[in-house]
């Protein structure tokens, strides 16, 4: 594995307090997070133990090395490395906001995602906006980390509109949680 | 096409011109000829396309949210399905649609307590050898599983189970589901309680994960497992399964095994249901493209055609339009369907790999096919 295991470090976090408790207990909780906080602390405690990450060409994936800052309605702006669906900032909301008349879902899938201004890595929460037909535009589907459905919180093919009025998925949100490390 | 026209009343027009009257087809026999072409994210439906003439037989209606299962004896077509009785909003409801593969008439709707919303995906809705029992896989997100008696057409048990997906039936024990811990799950259902036990871990489920569009062979009762590097592992499955050693595709074809290093460009697999397997031949076809790590859904610019049994890739078959599913049908001459964004189906020559068909506008969807499901 490369030396950039961001989400090797997520998996164990989430092994770990899967292991404290049963699993099932850890659903549960999950479930139960979800619907006691609008925004889901996702991973927040994984980046204590990233050491020196190498932040070299050769250590970054093709999207980071290709990634910009510039304009969130390109499918290459930096934190669209794991994203999947339409961009919202392409269908009258923002990278981080839901056009009128969705919601955004109070849970997401994550990525982790280099900004190249600063060299830093951050965790990504993709919140889906929910309620309305899919709007279609600027669709994007980057892989970075990006694993299978038994992963479902680092697979991007899930629809995450649960605890929203509806869960029709509309559009796609890169909201930043924070620095990894 | 089945039904003759309804005779007309003789007509005294020179041109042999005569009243009718509208009525409606039958389908075939269900033939191990057809592909059922899921419309995808931009279209609704599941196209029935015969591969031999290219032509379109038929629809079932299948909604974004739903999974098309075919009854392994040929008997139904069920689809498990959410809609909301206001489209967007209103009440929910999830329910698995039967439907005759004659007359594509509903025969009934099984409600169901939810399921997983995700768009078609191969290894959600799956139905044991008997075609007795419906798997559909519910996420809430908490993952479970809807077991389903398809004989009563009623909902059975719900089993919780943390941490795995995607599923396969096992003949007399119940089903199976890969998991996040790199293990296979088994349930058994035999007992008032589901039993669920973990194989030994066998793969790393973060660092290089299993394609969960997984191929399930019911003949032999084995697993066909391929993972984001093109490490490819076959799994007896049964009360406890015997999982295989690990080889590598890109070896396989006298290449260097994939990496997970950046900037190590090679073959890779990817796509969306990225492989498919011709059972009595044992023979493996494999959407492959260029590239580095993580692009695991990248569609497939060459098809390799793997040995499973030599352990070898026999051809390597370039694409002239790339493909995102890949399906296979399971007679004696093989007809090979593919989708992928342009949202067009081709039909290929699963021996020669020559092109049958192009059929446009079918929708860029998954791929079903009798007995390879």
């Amino acid at each position: 594995m490369s030396g950039f295991d961001l989400d090797g470090m997520g998996e164990r976090l989430l092994r770990r307090m899967a292991g404290n408790s049963s699993r099932r207990s850890f659903l549960t909780k999950l479930g139960a997070t979800i619907v006691a906080a609008p925004v889901f602390p996702l991973l927040p405690v994984s980046r204590a133990r990233a050491a020196k990450p190498d932040r070299s060409p050769e250590a970054k994936t093709e999207f980071a090395r290709n990634a910009q800052t510039k304009d969130d309605t390109k499918c290459n702006y930096w934190r669209y490395c794991a994203i999947d669906g339409s961009l919202c900032s392409c269908c009258g909301g923002g990278v981080a906001s839901c056009p009128a008349g969705t919601e955004p879902s109070p849970v997401s899938w994550v990525g982790t995602c280099i900004n190249p201004d600063d060299g830093n890595a951050y965790l990504i929460a993709y919140r889906d906006c929910c309620g309305k037909a899919g709007c279609g535009q600027c669709g994007c589907d980057n892989t970075d980390r990006e694993t299978q459905l038994y992963m479902p919180q680092l697979n991007n093919n899930v629809i995450w509109c649960f605890g929203t009025s509806s869960m029709e998925y509309h559009c796609s949100t890169a909201v930043m949680v924070g620095k990894a490390q | 096409m089945a039904s003759a026209q309804p005779a007309a009343a003789p007509s005294g027009d020179p041109n042999g011109l005569q009243p009718e009257e509208a009525y409606t087809h039958k389908l075939p026999p269900l033939s191990q000829r057809w592909g059922f072409v899921r419309g995808g994210w931009e279209s609704g439906g599941t196209r029935i396309l015969d591969g031999d003439s290219g032509k379109m037989l038929g629809l079932v209606q299948t909604t974004r949210w739903s999974d098309l299962a075919l009854d392994p004896a040929g008997k139904a077509i069920y689809v498990a399905e959410t809609i909301w009785s206001k489209i967007n909003r209103g009440t929910r409801q999830d329910y698995i649609a039967v439907y005759d593969p004659v007359t594509l008439a509903l025969l009934s709707e099984i409600p169901l307590p939810g399921r997983l919303i995700i768009g078609a995906m191969k290894n959600n809705f799956v139905i044991s050898d008997d075609g007795k029992t419906g798997f559909v896989y519910n996420f809430s997100p908490a993952s479970s599983v809807n077991v389903v008696d398809l004989e009563k057409r009623k909902m059975g048990r719900v089993v919780e189970l943390p941490g795995c997906a995607s599923l396969m039936p096992v003949a007399g024990v119940g089903f199976a589901s890969l998991c996040s811990d790199g293990t296979i799950a088994t349930v058994a259902l035999a007992g008032k309680a589901p039993v669920i036990t973990h194989s030994q871990p066998f793969f790393k489920a973060a660092e290089d994960p299993i394609f969960d569009s997984y191929i399930y062979d019911r003949g032999t009762g084995t697993a066909v497992f391929l993972t984001y590097t093109g490490l490819i592992r076959t799994a007896k499955m049964g009360a406890a399964p015997t999982v295989g050693e690990a080889w590598s595709i890109q070896a396989a074809a006298g290449l260097r095994p994939g990496d997970t290093r950046p900037l190590d460009i090679n073959w890779m697999p990817g796509g969306r249901q990225l492989m498919a397997l011709h059972r009595k031949t044992g023979t493996l076809y494999v959407l492959m493209h260029r590239g580095e790590y993580w692009t695991q859904k990248e569609d497939g610019e060459e098809i390799w055609v793997v040995d499973l049994a030599s352990r070898k890739v026999k051809k390597r078959v370039p694409l002239k339009v790339r493909a995102s599913n890949l399906e296979v049908t399971q007679d004696d001459k093989p007809l090979l369907f593919m989708t992928g964004d342009e949202g067009a189906t081709i039909i290929m020559d699963g021996t020669s790999f020559e092109q049958k068909h192009k059929v446009e506008r079918t929708g860029g969807g998954i791929i079903a096919t009798v007995g390879g499901e």
